[in-house]
């Protein structure tokens, strides 16, 4: 006989942590390739499938990179919000606001600019226009007490709809799809190997993670973001001005959040149209968990499930295999690896035998 | 000739309350179960959403409406088990575990949906579920649109209001519920299993959320796609702080927020020069307002998403 037993002290070895989580990704993926089966795919083959075209072709991983940019802003937006306590949930909205903005700018002036003048200035009004659309939830939680996680859930339809106007309404391009027009050649993000699609987004969203990662790491002000969001009551003793953190807070990650916008319009679609970035907001999300509220684990979880994507709409093609599989997929691992902690706090001892 | 206009405007507009409000009011019943018990359950918008396709399903493979409602039921139960563990047995943040869950829902039903019907397959139309037809209510000027010519579900949903109303406040299912959600530590020295009512509390809103998806599909939309639900478990969430955790106060939380969601429809016989998505917005503005803190803060159960260590 077997049982459980609680340990003394959770386990925390780097060994523990890393073997818990992966036989959570191991069940995750076990449990999704269950999905496989009436598409009568081995799941084996599938998955070999799936990282073999999202890793190993050069025109899969051009996409991979692609796909990735835009999840990796949006998880450094999550790591910077959850890491000082502030549960944005509006990334989808700021992505939207970033991407109507953008599109806006590149219409009215991006053929007349350089392109090295017109990407600092389509980055900035992103991240302005995205960080006061995220700053009014901030303002909300810090200055009238209201909850940050429904008012910013409810911003991501609101901010579905503006776009579903602005296409359907004054940006609609003449033909028969609501859009607008493409974009000028001119403001496309430039691709960095010919023959792929991976374009210089990637760049924009390498270097956001490295000031992110000197934000929170090496400065005063990060600092104090982190020890608002591991307990607002010690910063406050501590004389930290929590409110203006909590402010902070929400414009910089709604701003990082709004980055993904331009990139994944001038990198990806070239225009603007109704579901742009659809799911990026939520998906960037859980990458950063996966990636446990990390910027370099964000960074790596956001090309993992990049690939997976990428992965799963070639597996659709071939097979017919609905590529909502990955969501799926992505979602599991994520929960297990939250239920994989149960692993570190028991274990599953050999029943001693009974001393009368 | 003015005011026939603006009366059957009122008219359908009311009756659009609170045809809308209806699914609203039975998932927030079900979370109002959950949250006096401490556990903040987000997983309802993906519930419902498990819940319609159930329901969906069961109708267009039995041709007849009535199975949809035990299989949401099931559906909603069993999934809400699952969500249970994560937050009563893990112990893993509830936000996180909730929107996580959504995006898993999210991606299983439309699965499902392609992987049973196909992919190119013409959305099928199911049988629904009847209205209450008693012609002498129905007929009723005014008042029989709005409070008679209704859904079965509806009298339903405002029996199971009642039933919520009753157990919560005058049993002691209910006190002791409400105790596990304001001091779990009292409760358990009191004899009160805590796990055990949080896991309760989280899979009677999986219940309530699973029937209001059969609610939505079965006497409203009839098809299945993957935005029917759109922010609305969010909103029932909203409606459950509005009613401050009590059914009633709920119950007139849901029918405001349903007309929020009736106007766009009823606004469409004024043919105003205003673009559609204003009055779609509504629903979702009106819910950031109330929940902004622009209209006070409200006391909520003291132990809600508080972690509880068995001592």
């Amino acid at each position: 006989m077997i049982r459980l037993e609680r340990r003394l002290a959770p386990a925390s070895s780097p060994r523990a942590v890393f073997l818990a989580n992966a036989a959570a990704i191991f069940l995750a993926l076990l449990a999704g390739g269950l999905l496989f089966l009436p598409f009568h795919v081995s799941p084996f083959t599938a998955y070999a499938d799936l990282i073999g075209e999202a890793f190993f072709t050069p025109r899969g991983l051009g996409y991979t990179i692609t796909e990735a940019a835009p999840l990796i802003l949006v998880g450094l937006g999550t790591v910077f919000a959850w890491r000082s306590g502030f549960a944005y949930l509006g990334f989808q909205g700021s992505l939207l606001v970033g991407a109507v903005v953008s599109t806006w700018l590149a219409l009215q002036v991006g053929a007349a600019l350089p392109f090295a003048l017109f990407l600092p200035l389509a980055l900035a009004i992103s991240f302005a226009a995205g960080g006061a659309w995220s700053g009014l939830v901030g303002f909300a939680r810090a200055r009238l007490g209201g909850t940050e996680v429904l008012v910013s859930l409810m911003m991501n339809y609101v901010a579905a709809l503006l776009v579903q106007y602005l296409v359907t309404g004054p940006m609609r391009a003449a033909g028969d799809l609501p859009q607008t027009a493409l974009l000028p050649r001119s403001t496309w993000l430039p691709v960095i190997f010919e023959g792929t699609r991976a374009n210089i987004g990637i760049f924009v969203a390498l270097a956001a993670a490295v000031v992110v990662g000197l934000i929170l790491r090496g400065s005063v002000v990060g600092y104090e973001l982190i020890v608002t969001g591991l307990s607002p009551r010690a910063a406050r003793f501590g004389g930290i001005d929590v409110a203006r953190r909590t402010l902070l807070s929400s414009v910089v990650c709604g701003g990082l959040g709004a980055l993904a916008g331009p990139v994944e319009v001038l990198g990806n679609q070239h225009r603007l149209l109704d579901g742009v970035g659809e799911g990026l907001g939520f998906v960037g999300i859980v990458a950063a968990l996966l990636g446990k509220l990390t910027v370099t684990g964000t960074v790596i979880a956001s090309v993992l499930y990049g690939g997976l994507t990428v992965g799963g709409n070639a597996m659709q093609r071939h097979s017919g295999l609905p590529s909502s599989v990955i969501l799926v997929i992505e979602a599991l691992i994520v929960l297990l690896v939250l239920a994989s902690d149960l692993l570190l706090v028991w274990r599953i001892a050999p029943a001693r035998a009974r001393t009368a | 000739m003015g005011v026939d206009i603006s009366l059957a405007f009122f008219v359908t507009w009311l009756a659009g309350s609170v045809r809308l409000g209806g699914p609203l009011l039975l998932a927030a019943t079900g979370e109002i179960y959950s949250e006096r018990s401490g556990v903040v359950n987000v997983g309802i918008e993906g519930t419902i959403l498990l819940g319609a396709l159930a329901s969906f399903l069961a109708s267009l493979l039995t041709g007849s409406p009535w199975p949809g409602l035990p299989a949401a039921l099931l559906a909603g139960v069993l999934s809400n088990l699952f969500l249970a563990w994560l937050y009563v047995t893990v112990q893993a943040n509830q936000v996180v575990v909730g929107i996580t869950f959504n995006l898993l829902a999210t991606g299983l039903t439309s699965y499902l949906y392609r992987a049973l019907l196909g992919t190119g397959a013409q959305p099928s139309s199911i049988a629904m579920l009847p209205d209450l037809n008693v012609a002498a209510l129905s007929n009723l000027p005014v008042l029989g649109p709005i409070l008679f010519a209704q859904p079965l579900m509806l009298y339903v949903t405002l029996a199971i209001v009642a039933g919520a109303s009753w157990l919560l406040f005058h049993r002691r299912f209910g006190l002791n519920l409400r105790a596990v959600g304001e001091n779990p530590k009292a409760a358990a020295a009191a004899g009160i299993s805590v796990v055990r009512m949080r896991y309760v509390g989280v899979m009677a809103s999986g219940a309530g959320a699973g029937l209001a998806g059969a609610y939505l599909m079965l006497c409203q939309i009839g098809l299945f796609r993957d935005t029917i639900v759109s922010g609305h478990g969010f909103i029932a969430l909203a409606i459950v702080i509005v009613g401050r955790w009590r059914p009633w106060p709920a119950a007139v939380a849901a029918f405001a927020f349903g007309a929020a969601d009736a106007l766009p429809i009823s606004l469409q016989m004024l043919n105003l020069p205003v673009p559609p998505q204003v009055f779609l917005a509504l629903p979702y503005v009106l819910t950031v307002l109330a929940m902004s803190g622009l209209f006070g803060r409200v006391a909520q159960p003291a132990a809600l998403m508080a972690r509880y260590e068995r001592e």
